[in-house]
């Protein structure tokens, strides 16, 4: 072999070498498939898509899975790429503005025309990934905000049942409130707070989407009560670091009468506080019944070679078996009905507790909120938090406050108009 | 050819081999340069420049880019408040390097001083500079802790508060604990520099001082502090490209709330594009900053003489 042979091998092997995984599952009868923090359930998806790859001989898939964080800035730059994976899995409001903006794609027709996947899921849930009447994505596991409670705080503050409107948990939260103890904390990334506002009839937008509505009297009064707890010590400090595993640890401490957050911290604070069980800790739904849905969903890239296929990846993913299969392992509902309800029953007899905190997801599903199908949805959370965080901690007055958010908010939405 | 042909011809045939290795050498030079200088151009210049371009555009990654003119810099100058703050929260950041070089410069005169396991002290101090960023982010952020933090347990055990401080959640510590977190992880850096500084002024102006009848203030202020100039600038620039690409501590400490206490441009170019997916705009932002950094870069040499990291000779 000549040394200009040796060169060009050499360049060939290291080119097919430094192509990314995900690029070369692009050709003919590849998938691939980006998840969201799930690296610890590589078993799982190695069954799945072994299980798969029997109806689909041939079919090669590639899983990639990113923390949080890194998930939008991956996505992204592979869209610019033009190698977007087959599929992808975000969290919360993210799949409004890749749906807004052509990344995703529209799948009510193969939804249509696959009337068996259509049924299986919770109509509330699916519905969370509309977009202008059309569906861009499926749910991959469901959940949203309810409130915990310390039944031993409960009984040592003289409470009775768990408080079920605003006023209820603020009232709560004040007589928990001594010391150390602190009465309530809300985790609040992703509009997790606003049922405290909905609860209390308060708005984010007009029905149009065209302005901001959230700059009312009882808006103001629900801030600066909000403001008030945070500064006696009522409601926790920690709530408003729009952090995910100190507000957890905090509550798992045992030192704070309620938690609102969402059914994932559960399993977070059972880890971490020994003294939880289903004699100590209560579930109940959030104020007025209202929740913030944040939940998984599964979609398509538009840039995807292979759709059809993707599709049928998902169905596979969110069928009977394969669902009932991963709430064994981790513990979170699909927002497939009939796999939920059997989870459910199981877990009745094996874990109560864990029954119990997921049954409140599947309740009072007519009532979430936070959820607007908005292409901008992260700068207006942008523009309205650290107005929020303003008040409750006592920069500024709660009516300052939503006026200045109020300004920003509607010139996010003049400019994006 | 004869021979005397020969030797009439070898003085016009020198120039030529001259010339001839002149360019072999050129050309093997930019052989060499050629490596470097593609990477430099591929992930230094031509980013810079698609940047500059990007920020006169609109465009997102799901969307092909259209002209924008100066639409993105009129929204950043004269609407964006968030702008304004994290600017101003940047420049106070960068404002306190000299604070962390002053400390710094007392940390190095005594460990140049003949005291007892001076070696030991200097390792300690510096061990804080090769720590990964996110974990003194992550110590700090336990350390400000509200309820477990050590600063506040020795604040309430030595009743110096009544109740505990809420540093990272409050509007007016929130910045002051990131920089005291940032100048505790860059004093090891700046201590060594300025050791070296000093470990390079002659001793022998200092006994001459004090044969002059100078006492300690005056030979400070007179031999260490003009001689050590180079190395305090040096500091300063690199304290300064420090506290304008510290986007780690802050994003792990407080994510730049609370609020927009302490959003600092660079954390808020990043939620800008990989957040809000406005790449147009926090190109627009990254212009203003690069430009910022230059002049301040540009500043600080010509204060210190245009030789700002210079190595004192004796």
């Amino acid at each position: 072999m000549d040394r200009r042979t040796m060169l060009k091998g050499g360049l060939a092997l290291s080119g097919v070498l430094a192509m990314p995984a995900y690029l070369r599952a692009q050709s003919a009868k590849k998938l691939s498939i980006l998840t969201w923090n799930i690296a610890d359930q590589e078993a799982y998806f190695n069954e799945v898509f072994a299980d798969f790859k029997k109806s689909n001989p041939g079919v090669e898939i590639e899983w990639l899975d990113k923390k949080g964080p890194e998930v939008p800035v991956f996505y992204q730059t592979q869209l610019v790429a033009g190698t977007p994976p087959d599929i992808i899995n975000t969290q919360g409001a993210l799949w409004v503005e890749y749906a807004a903006n052509g990344a995703l794609m529209d799948i009510t027709s193969m939804l249509k025309g696959n009337a068996e996947v259509a049924k299986r899921f919770n109509a509330d849930y699916l519905a969370n990934w509309t977009l202008d009447g059309k569906n861009f994505m499926l749910p991959f596991y469901i959940t949203k905000t309810l409130l915990f409670y310390n039944k031993n705080l409960f009984k040592e503050a003289g409470i009775t049942a768990p408080p079920t409107t605003f006023a209820g948990i603020m009232d709560a939260a004040d007589k928990i409130a001594k010391g150390e103890r602190t009465g309530l904390l809300t985790l609040n990334f992703d509009w997790l707070y606003w049922p405290f506002f909905k609860s209390e009839g308060v708005d984010l937008l007009t029905p149009d989407g065209k302005k901001a509505a959230f700059n009312t009297p009882k808006a103001a009064e629900v801030l600066a009560r909000l403001a008030k707890g945070t500064d006696s010590g009522a409601i926790n400090k920690t709530s408003w670091t729009g952090r995910w595993v100190e507000p957890n640890g905090a509550f798992a401490a045992g030192t704070v009468g309620m938690h609102h957050a969402h059914s994932p911290a559960f399993f977070f604070m059972k880890g971490q506080g020994p003294w939880i069980n289903a004699d100590t800790l209560g579930v109940a739904q959030g104020p007025g019944g209202w929740s913030t849905p944040n939940s998984h969903g599964l979609g398509i890239s538009k840039g995807s070679k292979n759709p059809e296929l993707a599709f049928a990846l998902l169905a596979h993913m969110t069928s009977d078996r394969w669902t009932q299969e991963f709430t064994k392992r981790r513990n979170v509902l699909t927002g497939n009905t009939a796999s939920d309800q059997a989870s459910l029953a199981r877990l009745r007899g094996e874990e109560p507790l864990t029954a119990a905190v997921l049954q409140t997801q599947l309740e009072n599903t007519d009532k979430m909120t936070g959820n607007w199908p908005l292409p901008f949805d992260a700068a207006l959370k942008d523009a309205f938090y650290p107005e929020l965080q303003n008040a409750v901690l006592g920069r500024k007055d709660a009516k300052t406050a939503l006026n200045d958010a109020e300004r920003q908010v509607n010139r996010l939405l003049s400019r994006r108009a | 050819m004869t021979a005397l042909a020969a030797a009439v011809d070898a003085p016009q045939a020198r120039p030529r081999l001259f010339a001839r290795k002149r360019v072999r050498q050129a050309v093997l030079i930019w052989c060499f340069l050629l490596p470097s200088l593609l990477i430099f151009g591929l992930y230094r210049i031509m980013p810079l420049a698609w940047n500059v371009v990007l920020s006169f555009q609109e465009w997102s990654p799901t969307r092909p880019a259209t002209w924008a003119g100066l639409y993105h810099y009129e929204e950043m100058f004269f609407y964006d408040e968030v702008f304004w703050t994290a600017l101003w929260n940047t420049l106070l950041y960068i404002g306190s390097a000299p604070i962390g070089i002053a400390i710094a410069l007392g940390l190095a005169l005594l460990v140049n001083s003949d005291i007892r396991g001076r070696d030991v002290y200097r390792t300690i101090i510096f061990i804080s500079y090769p720590l990964m960023t996110v974990a003194v982010g992550v110590i700090w952020r336990w350390m400000f802790d509200e309820r477990v933090g050590l600063i506040n347990y020795v604040a309430r055990s030595l009743n110096l508060v009544d109740s505990p401080i809420p540093f990272l959640n409050s509007f007016d510590w929130a910045l002051p604990s990131i920089i005291a977190a940032n100048i505790w992880q860059m004093l090891g850096f700046y201590m060594i520099i300025l050791l070296t500084g000093l470990q390079n002024i002659p001793q022998n102006l200092y006994e001459a001082a004090s044969i002059d009848g100078a006492d300690a203030r005056r030979r400070f202020w007179r031999i260490t502090v003009p001689l050590l100039k180079p190395s305090l600038f040096l500091c300063f620039v690199i304290g300064m490209l420090n506290s304008f690409t510290s986007f780690d501590l802050v994003y792990v400490m407080t994510g730049g709330g609370p609020g927009r206490a302490t959003e600092l441009l660079v954390t808020y170019v990043y939620k800008l594009g990989f957040v809000q997916t406005k790449f147009d705009y926090a190109a627009a932002v990254t212009v203003v900053f690069f430009a910022l950094l230059i002049a301040i870069a540009w500043a600080a040499n010509r204060l210190s003489g245009g030789n700002a990291g210079a190595v004192e000779s004796d």
